[in-house]
C-alpha cells in the first residue's frame, strides 16, 4: 500500500518577514545607490581620481601652434558623428570627393525659398570616420562631434539625412573641425583660351560664386579663314575666394580649365 | 594571441609535436591592392586597419614612404609628434601583449593590470588624435594636428605611472612558478636560425643580436634620442617576455625626451609646400603628368621601421598619377608565424600557447 506522506507546510518566518526581504531591503539598497549616483561618478579613473579635473583646461582652448582642434577634454576631440550647417553650406562637393570610403553622397534640400540646394547625406554603415570630410570643407559647416550612439536594428537608419545631421548640429556637441588653412602656394585654376567657348558653365556653378565671366575682344577674321564659333568672353576666378572644390573642370565642355601654379 | 585568426596544423607523435604548419590568409583584405586606387593621403585609414593594436605605426611607416615617393619632409616638430605617438604605440601594443599573454599562460591578474594601463594611453591618443584605436593621424608631409595645451603634462603623469607599474608587471610573473615552469626554455630560436628566417623584432633580440632599426638604420628623429636596446640571451618565451618588458621601460625613456623638446620648440607640424589635398581631380592638359604639374618628382619611396612586432618595410612607385603605382608592405609577424616550425617541433601541443603567444601574432598585419 502506498504511504501518503503529508506535506506539511510549515512556515518558517512570519509573513511579514517576506516583504522586508523581498520588498523593503532591495527597494533600499536601490534607493541609496540612487542618491549616491546623484553626485558621485559611478566609474572612476582609477589612478587619478575623477576625470573632470581641470575644469579651466576645457575653457583655454588652444594647440601649441595655434590651430584649434576641438575642445579640450579628451572625449571633445573625439570623432564621431558628424554636424552640419545646412545654412553655411555651399555645396561645393568637397566633402564628397574626399571620402575614402564613398559614404557621402550630395542630396538635395529644400533651402525654404522655394530653391534646391546639394548637401551631404552620409552612410554610417560605410563611414571609417576618418575626418577627411570636415578637413576639407572650406566654409567649417561639416565638423564632427564626439556622438557615437548611432546604433539601430535597421540599416536605412544608419543613413543620416543632411536634415538629420543638422539636428545634431543644433545639438550643441563640442565640434572638431581641425580646418586646415590652405598653403599659400596652393595650386589655383588656369584657363586655356584656345579651347574655350565663352559657355558660362563654370561661372553658373561655382559654388563661391567666384568666377566672372569678362568680355574679350573678337578678332578680325583673317582673309579665306572663318572665326571660330563662340561667345567671346572668358572665365576669370578670384584666388582669394576659391575653395579649390574644381567644380568648375568637372562642368567645363571643352576641358578647358585645369590645375596649375600662377606665374 | 590572436585566436581564431589562423590555423596551427601541427603532426604529433604522442604529446611531441613533430611537424608544424602554419594556415594565414582569413584575413586577408587585399589592402596593397586597393592602395593603388586611392590617393596618398586616403590611404592612412587602410593602415590603421591593417595592424589593430600598432596603428599608428603603419600610418607612419607609408606616409614615411611616400614622402619619399613624392620627395617631401615633414617639419621637426611633426617628426617628434611621429615618434612621441610610435612610442606610445609600442607601450601599449607590448602591455596589451603582456595582459592576453599571461592570461593565456595561467595568470588573471596581469590581464586586469595590462587592461587597465593600456587605456590611459588610448585616453591620451584620443587626446590628440581623436580616436582610440584607428588614429587616422599622419597625412603627406606632417600629421593632421598640433597636440592640445597642457598634454605634456598629461602624458607625463601617465609615465610616472607606468614607471611605477612595469616593476610590479614583473614582479607578478617572475615570482609565478606557473609562468616560469611554462616559459623558461620553451621554444628555442637560437640567434643563426633567426637570422636564417628572417625573424626580427623581439624575438630576434632575446636571441642576442643587438639589432634595432631604430639604431641601425634611423629614421624620423631617432638619431637625436638617447635610448638603448633591451637584448637577452636566452632565446626562449622566457627572454621574449624580457626584451618587452625592457623596451617598454626604453619607450618611457624616449617619451620624455619627446615630451621636453615638444615643450621648448613650437612651430608647424604641416609642410607648407604640401597642397591642402595630396590629389585634386584634374583632366590632363598637354602631356605632363599630375605629379609634375604639382612639382613633385617621380620616384621611388622605401621605408623601414621598427614596429613593436619586428622589422617592418614599405616600398611605393610613384609613376606621375596621383595614387602610386604599387605598394608593396613587409609584415615582420608573416616572417615570425612562417618560421613557426623551427621552433615549435620538439616541445609539446600544451605549450604551444605558451610559444605563440610569446610571437606577438597580429593577423592582421601578416594577411594585409
Amino acid at each position: 500500500m502506498a504511504q501518503v506522506h503529508e506535506k506539511t507546510i510549515k512556515r518558517a518566518d512570519p509573513p511579514h518577514a517576506a516583504v522586508t526581504g523581498i520588498v523593503v531591503y532591495p527597494m533600499a539598497t536601490v534607493a541609496k545607490q540612487f542618491v549616491k549616483s546623484l553626485w558621485r561618478p559611478s566609474t572612476i579613473l582609477y589612478p587619478f581620481g575623477e576625470r573632470l579635473e581641470n575644469e579651466d583646461f576645457r575653457k583655454s582652448v588652444k594647440v601649441a601652434s595655434g590651430a584649434p582642434i576641438g575642445v579640450g577634454e579628451i572625449w571633445d576631440n573625439y570623432r564621431g558623428v558628424h554636424a552640419l550647417n545646412i545654412k553655411t553650406c555651399i555645396s561645393c562637393n568637397l566633402c564628397a570627393f574626399s571620402c575614402p570610403d564613398t559614404c557621402i553622397e550630395m542630396v538635395p534640400v529644400d533651402t525654404g525659398s522655394g530653391k534646391t540646394k546639394k548637401c551631404p547625406e552620409i552612410d554610417y554603415g560605410k563611414c571609417s570616420f576618418c575626418g577627411f570630410c570636415s578637413d576639407a570643407c572650406p566654409e567649417g559647416c561639416l565638423t564632427m562631434t564626439p556622438g557615437y550612439t548611432i546604433t539601430t536594428n535597421r540599416r536605412g537608419n544608419m543613413v543620416y539625412s543632411p536634415e538629420r545631421l543638422f539636428e545634431v548640429y543644433k545639438g550643441k556637441l563640442p565640434q572638431n573641425p581641425t580646418s586646415l588653412a590652405a598653403p599659400e602656394n596652393e595650386d589655383v585654376i588656369l584657363l586655356d583660351q584656345d579651347l574655350c567657348i565663352g559657355c558660362n558653365a563654370c561661372s553658373r556653378d561655382c559654388p563661391t560664386k567666384c568666377i566672372r565671366m569678362i568680355d574679350i575682344p573678337k578678332p578680325e577674321a583673317k582673309a579665306g579663314e572663318k572665326l571660330p564659333k563662340r561667345i567671346w568672353k572668358e572665365p576669370s576666378v578670384n584666388d582669394s575666394e576659391c575653395v579649390r572644390c574644381g567644380t568648375c573642370i568637372s562642368v567645363c565642355p571643352r576641358e578647358c580649365l585645369y590645375w596649375g601654379a600662377r606665374k | 594571441m590572436t585566436h581564431g585568426l589562423w590555423n596551427l596544423r601541427i603532426k604529433v607523435d604522442g604529446e611531441l609535436i613533430v611537424d608544424a604548419d602554419p594556415e594565414i590568409g582569413y584575413l586577408h583584405r587585399g589592402i596593397e591592392k586597393i592602395c593603388e586606387y586611392r590617393r596618398y593621403n586616403e590611404v592612412v585609414t587602410l593602415m590603421d586597419r591593417t595592424c589593430y593594436v600598432a596603428g599608428i605605426a603603419w600610418e607612419q611607416l607609408y606616409i614615411m614612404a611616400a614622402e619619399g615617393a613624392l620627395g617631401l619632409s615633414p617639419p621637426a616638430r611633426a617628426e617628434y609628434i611621429r615618434v612621441l605617438s610610435q612610442e606610445l604605440q609600442r607601450l601599449s601594443s607590448h602591455i596589451m601583449w603582456y595582459a592576453a599573454y599571461v592570461q593565456d599562460i595561467g595568470l588573471m591578474t596581469p590581464f586586469l593590470y595590462g587592461m587597465r594601463d593600456r587605456d590611459l594611453i588610448l585616453d591620451l591618443f584620443q587626446s590628440y588624435t581623436g580616436a582610440r584605436m584607428t588614429y587616422e593621424f599622419m597625412r603627406v608631409g606632417g600629421v593632421r594636428n598640433d597636440v592640445p595645451v597642457g598634454f605634456t603634462d598629461r602624458c607625463r603623469k601617465v609615465m610616472d605611472w607606468l614607471d611605477q607599474r612595469i616593476p610590479e608587471y614583473e614582479k607578478v610573473c617572475d615570482n609565478s612558478t606557473i609562468f616560469l615552469d611554462r616559459t623558461k626554455g620553451i621554444g628555442i630560436l637560437k640567434a643563426k636560425e633567426c637570422l636564417n628566417d628572417g625573424i626580427t623584432g623581439p624575438m630576434l633580440r632575446a636571441a642576442g643580436v643587438a639589432r634595432d632599426i631604430r639604431r641601425d638604420r634611423p629614421y624620423s628623429v631617432y638619431p637625436e634620442l638617447d635610448f638603448d636596446i633591451a637584448l637577452y640571451d636566452e632565446p626562449d618565451c622566457y627572454g621574449r617576455y624580457r626584451v618587452r618588458m625592457e623596451e617598454m621601460k626604453q619607450s618611457v625613456r624616449i617619451v620624455r625626451q619627446v615630451l621636453d623638446w615638444l615643450d621648448r620648440n613650437p612651430g608647424p607640424v604641416l609642410a607648407e609646400k604640401v597642397p591642402r589635398f595630396v590629389g585634386t581631380p584634374s583632366p590632363p592638359p598637354g602631356k605632363e603628368t599630375y605629379v609634375e604639374r604639382r612639382g613633385y618628382p617621380k620616384g621611388r619611396g622605401f621605408s623601414s621601421m621598427e614596429e613593436p612586432h619586428g622589422e617592418a618595410m614599405a616600398y611605393i612607385i610613384n609613376e606621375g598619377a596621383e595614387h602610386p603605382y604599387r605598394a608593396k608592405l613587409r609584415s615582420p609577424v608573416f616572417v615570425n608565424i612562417a618560421a613557426s616550425k623551427d621552433y615549435l617541433v620538439g616541445y609539446r601541443v600544451s605549450d604551444i600557447p605558451a610559444i605563440m603567444g610569446s610571437v606577438d601574432v597580429c593577423v592582421g598585419e601578416s594577411d594585409r
